[in-house]
């Protein structure tokens, strides 16, 4: 209260400038050497590329999350009129705008859509298994998907980060009213979308399985790294001096609650999957997780339970550690790493029944890493880090945890 | 509980602030000058308060790991022996004690516990229910829902001295100081 000292903007430094244009090139020549690396790794493979694919394919899912995670995250503000994110929030309107650069790097796992999806090969499209489903997952209804779904996830994020720019001068509450207005049904768009992009991204790599959380359990895990990968995004930025004492421990303890929160979530989804198929115990529904379940691929499983849920559901409990900013730089890293090795759990055993590990894995996450990168550092580099004409900004700078 | 025997009837002393702003600054005093047995009260919360006080952590996350962790180990222990050891029977083909269908009320027994602790435990820790107290004697503080900010220091504090004290506080820039008495004054 009267006392406390109120955080201003005056005080830090709130735009890229110098940082932007540094960052950018390290990090597009980063993708560049990666992509290149992972194509000359995977050419050597010799089997058509076909390994190149699978490591190519949970990389870009894994940054495609976390960007859709940032697309739902603004609704989400925006429909709850909350106002503890808003000093942070630019950051998130960035990350999901970034959206066309996925679009063109979606391109890849079309053109080698025939090595990675089960439903590209006549055998199986051709199974009396699938002779209601081949319509659907053919080459051309699955572009046409990819093209309907960027459209949508461009269109939102787009209108959400530049109507939220436009505020930064004009400081027009009307903006926000707007924004609030289509929020709601942004987010039954995004949702349903989301859900049907995750059949089609990971789900139909192996066209036979089936399962109807299969969108809510990428989601959850795209959204839970959006937390972490925001929580270091902005770590990183006061480390540089930006944004430095206006976003204080009481927002980190947020994001911390948000990690938390969503950590839990993630698992209780991943486990009712898993339970309710347990339980029935129907061939063609429980061989998604037999393969799964050996050969290494079992080992992984268990890795998984741990890593992805259990610890960092352990680490994350106490006040203390979301307040302590080591401690919570330690558990967004950890959620991170641990995401991205569910998604290769999810995506991998269909390329091989026994558990592999190839350098392309790294090359490709450090390549399709960089690029979204850069672009997110070229769309934050035009504009201030914080939505400065915001209306609940200043509620923002002075929010405290009760 | 009960009168204090130093100081007779006496519960503690009173004084009364008309902003929040007033109230903090003369709350931070009262802090450093080392008072335990003392309390504010407000009519909404107010921030930082907790840090002007100088109140420390609760520790009821304690008792609710606690709860917590009871009740995964009875859910757990519960499951095992029922379907496992007192009443054997193989339900479509699964593991007499099969864990991912157990997990559901190993869940639900978690929560249910730390709630309770939590529950219970927050009364306890609070001396909960108490259905006097003798603050309510005190007609000027029923402005405490109201308007008005208060600070009590109670007589039961090892540096209360009665002249003592009362001058201190006056000198906290409040409207008034009174004293407040176990029992009832009208």
């Amino acid at each position: 209260m009267a006392h406390h000292h109120v955080p201003r903007l005056e005080d830090t430094k709130t735009t890229l400038d110098g940082l932007g244009p540094r960052l950018f090139a390290v990090s597009a020549l980063i993708g560049v050497i990666g992509l290149a690396a992972t194509f000359g790794l995977g050419l050597s493979q010799g089997d058509g590329l076909r390994h190149f694919g699978f490591s190519y394919l949970i990389n870009f899912a894994f940054f495609l999350s976390i960007s859709l995670g940032a697309m739902f995250f603004m609704p989400i503000m925006y429909v709850t009129r909350a106002s503890w994110n808003v000093v942070m929030r630019r950051l998130a309107e960035v990350t999901a705008a970034v959206m066309p650069l996925l679009a063109v790097l979606a391109i890849p796992v079309i053109i080698f859509a025939g090595q990675i999806y089960g439903w590209a090969d006549p055998a199986v499209a051709g199974s009396h298994a699938m002779s209601h489903k081949a319509a659907y997952l053919s080459k051309n209804m699955f572009i046409l998907r990819w093209v309907i779904y960027f459209c949508i996830w461009t269109g939102y994020s787009w209108f959400f980060w530049k109507t939220s720019v436009k505020q930064d001068s004009s400081g027009d509450v009307g903006l926000t009213r707007r924004l609030e207005n289509y929020s709601g049904f942004a987010l039954m768009i995004c949702a349903l979308s989301v859900a049907a992009a995750s059949f089609d991204l990971l789900m139909s790599i192996n066209p036979l399985w089936f399962s109807t959380m299969f969108g809510v359990y990428y989601w959850a895990g795209g959204f839970v790294t959006f937390w972490a990968v925001m929580t270091l995004f902005t770590m990183g930025l006061q480390n540089t001096g930006r944004m430095r004492g206006i976003v204080t421990p009481e927002h980190f303890h947020d994001y911390g609650k948000a990690m938390f929160a969503f950590t839990f979530f993630w698992g209780y989804i991943a486990f009712s999957q898993y339970m309710l198929y347990w339980y029935a115990n129907i061939p063609e529904e429980t061989h998604w997780f037999l393969i799964r379940s050996q050969n290494g691929w079992g080992m992984t499983g268990m890795v998984i339970i741990f890593a992805t849920f259990m610890l960092p559901f352990a680490g994350l409990i106490s006040r203390y550690a979301k307040r302590s900013r080591k401690m919570l730089a330690f558990w967004a890293f950890w959620i991170i790493v641990a995401q991205w090795i569910n998604l290769y759990w999810v995506v991998m055993p269909q390329f091989s029944d026994s558990f592999v590990f190839s350098p392309m894995d790294v090359t490709a996450f450090f390549g399709i890493g960089g690029l979204w990168l850069a672009g997110i550092t070229k769309l934050a580099m035009g504009n201030s880090l914080v939505p400065t004409g915001d209306p609940r900004l200043e509620e923002s700078l002075r929010f405290e945890n009760a | 509980m009960g009168a204090n025997t130093k100081h007779g009837d006496l519960y503690g002393l009173l004084i009364e602030f008309e902003s929040p702003s007033l109230l903090m600054a003369a709350v931070e005093k009262v802090r450093d000058e080392g008072f335990k047995k003392w309390d504010v009260h407000t009519p909404f919360p107010v921030h930082g308060m907790d840090d002007a006080m100088g109140i420390r952590g609760t520790n009821l996350p304690f008792l609710v790991l606690g709860g917590g962790l009871t009740g995964l180990g009875l859910a757990t222990l519960m499951q095992w022996w029922m379907n496992a050891v007192d009443y054997k029977f193989v339900i479509s083909g699964k593991p007499l004690f099969g864990l991912p269908a157990a997990v559901p009320v190993m869940f639900e027994l978690t929560v249910l516990f730390s709630a309770f602790a939590a529950f219970f435990g927050m009364w306890i820790l609070n001396g909960l229910p108490k259905l006097y107290h003798p603050l309510f004697t005190n007609r000027r503080f029923r402005r405490a829902t109201q308007d008005r900010f208060y600070i009590v220091v109670e007589a039961a504090d090892p540096r209360f001295k009665l002249e003592e004290t009362r001058n201190f506080l006056a000198s906290l820039g409040g409207s008034a100081v009174e004293e407040v008495n176990e029992s009832a004054e009208d």
